[in-house]
């Protein structure tokens, strides 16, 4: 069942890299000409641990923008992903813009990363939307753990639990739930032909299957792991790519939902050191 | 140091809560009579994830302890215990209950505000610091709560608090269904407590609380855990239930292991929301 799951979402992932190459999302002309794709949340709580030298180790990184912009800030970075499709236009995208030197990407699943990488990091990093797609946070966590120098810092921001929960017609007035917290690690199907970053494109591979995970799930087996918290935060906005009626886009760039401002999370990050 | 409960709050908060305890010490829910004949009067998620940490000679603080009887029941699992209240007629029920059951030698009680703990306890240092159900929505300063908590640990030490999910304090029926929807803020808001008329109490709904209000703050889990790691503690785990000890509606469902549950609309329980929590965080030992 995991590996229908597995090739299901591969799919999906493998012909988004396409849409996403040429969607304004991503806007990957402006990053190759020096726009960096990272969040004002991640430059400021992570950044300060990034420095000319610091290795790297970027977890689901799609097709590499936030890894190499990582890179451009001055780390050695490995970027990791199950797509085929996404670590080719990332090796791609490093030699366009001359990164292959302090770049390098590993077409992996995650959880099966210690069977194909050496070596340990810095940083380990991963951001917005990567933990839906892992239905196993236990041997995630362990992966994380295994990868992080003692010392080193694990960084996470991420897509809030509850950003996951509302329902569809959810309204300022009504927020109803749709969706669980807890999963107990039974993924939830969704058939959407349009995708996030690209709601005009129609795509071949619409079926996926995704894990919302609670705090708890998250955060205890890093714990348990070794790492101990620095801190979690959580914020009322998110950067643009959740696609639910309920959000809104608002004057900045960041989306919240309509009517809760203030009051509804919908992003959180963590920072982690790993013992020793 | 300024107080961080506004003046109106505090005296609101100590009626309510003197009102409660009469109405309390009466009640089904808390059964006093079943807990002097020798019932422990914690709850199983407690003794489990708490429990082996007390042993026979622990010293343990219990902040915000209501009438005590949860603080009397770790005496009895060996502790040396000190209960903390800002209710006097909950610290006179205490004192009187641990009287009553032979531990007010191993047993003391302190009526104070939670934010004057220092002054009464003065540099006294506990094995553990225990906190549960119901306790930080009165406070609006978790760091300055944290700061209390870390300042009375000793090293090594270990503090345990068990509570209701934020998520669960967000929840609003949806009217003439027994279902729920986030009615309330999800995040912090210092300056803004929620001011609620009282109806009743979560240990006797049909109790006479007229003219009471109560004074609550909202607080999410980074400002929990991050007021935790603030002052110094580390965090040794989180966990998450989709069960309460107490209901919030009168349609809830409780189960033989006291947990109370939403039901799922076809019969069963629902299990996919949070509606409490456990931290266990310890002090560094060096």
């Amino acid at each position: 069942m995991l590996e229908d799951y597995l090739k299901a979402n591969l799919a999906s992932w493998d012909e988004a890299v396409g849409v996403h190459v040429g969607s304004q999302l991503y806007d990957v002309e402006g990053f190759k000409q020096g726009r960096c794709s990272l969040s004002d949340i991640e430059i400021s709580e992570l950044g300060p641990s990034v420095h000319e030298g610091t290795s790297l180790l970027h977890l689901q990184c799609h097709f590499g923008l936030d890894t190499l912009s990582w890179a451009r800030r001055g780390a050695v970075v490995t970027g990791v992903d199950f797509s085929g499709e996404g670590i080719e236009t990332a090796r791609a995208l490093a030699d366009e813009v001359g990164l292959t030197a302090r770049a390098s990407f590993v077409r992996s699943d995650v959880l099966a990363l210690p069977d194909v990488l050496q070596g340990s990091f810095d940083v380990v990093f991963s951001s917005w939307g990567a933990l839906i797609w892992l239905g196993d946070l236990e041997r995630w966590a362990q992966v994380v753990a295994h990868f992080l120098k003692p010392g080193g810092t694990f960084y996470l921001a991420e897509f809030h639990p509850y950003a996951y929960l509302l329902a569809d017609d959810a309204a300022p007035d009504s927020l109803r739930i749709g969706y669980p917290y807890f999963q107990y690690g039974r993924p939830q199907r969704f058939d959407e032909e349009d995708d996030y970053a690209d709601r005009e494109a129609r795509m071949e591979h619409t079926v996926t299957f995704e894990w919302n995970h609670g705090f708890a799930e998250i955060l205890d087996p890093l714990l348990h792991n070794g790492l101990r918290l620095e801190f979690l935060h959580e914020f009322p906005h998110t950067i643009v790519g959740l696609p639910f009626p309920f959000l809104e886009v608002c004057d900045d760039g960041l989306q919240r939902v309509k009517g809760h401002h203030d009051d509804f999370p919908l992003s959180f990050s963590l920072k982690m050191t790993k013992e020793g | 140091m300024t107080d961080p409960i506004p003046e109106e709050a505090r005296a609101a908060n100590l009626r309510l809560w003197n009102a409660w305890t009469r109405v309390h010490e009466k009640s089904a829910y808390y059964d006093v009579e079943r807990f002097k004949a020798g019932a422990t009067s914690l709850h199983p998620l407690e003794l489990e994830e708490l429990g082996p940490f007390v042993r026979p000679g622990t010293t343990l603080l219990h902040l915000q302890c209501h009438f005590g009887m949860d603080t009397l029941s770790w005496a009895r699992a060996g502790a040396d215990v000190v209960g903390l209240d800002l209710s006097d007629e909950s610290i006179e029920l205490a004192r009187k209950l641990a009287d009553e059951v032979g531990l007010s030698r191993r047993a003391e009680f302190v009526c104070a505000d939670l934010y004057d703990a220092d002054a009464h306890l003065g540099s006294r240092l506990f094995d553990v610091v225990f906190v549960s159900w119901g306790a930080i929505e009165w406070l609006p300063d978790l760091e300055r709560w944290a700061g209390i908590v870390a300042r009375h640990l000793v090293p090594g030490g270990t503090f345990y608090m068990a509570e209701i999910h934020p998520f669960a304090g967000s929840l609003d029926e949806v009217p003439g269904e027994h279902d729920v929807r986030v009615g309330y803020p999800l995040l912090p808001a210092p300056e803004h407590p929620e001011v609620d008329a009282i109806q009743g109490s979560y240990a006797d709904r049909s109790a006479d609380t007229t003219g009471l209000v109560a004074y609550g703050w909202t607080h999410d889990l980074a400002e929990i855990l991050g007021a935790l790691t603030g002052a110094g503690l580390r965090v040794e785990h989180l966990h998450e239930f989709p069960t309460s000890p107490a209901p919030f509606w009168d349609w809830m469902i409780q189960d033989e292991a006291r947990w109370w549950w939403l039901p799922d609309g076809k019969g069963g329980l629902r299990r996919d929301l949070p509606l409490s929590y456990s931290v266990r965080a310890s002090k560094p030992a060096t």
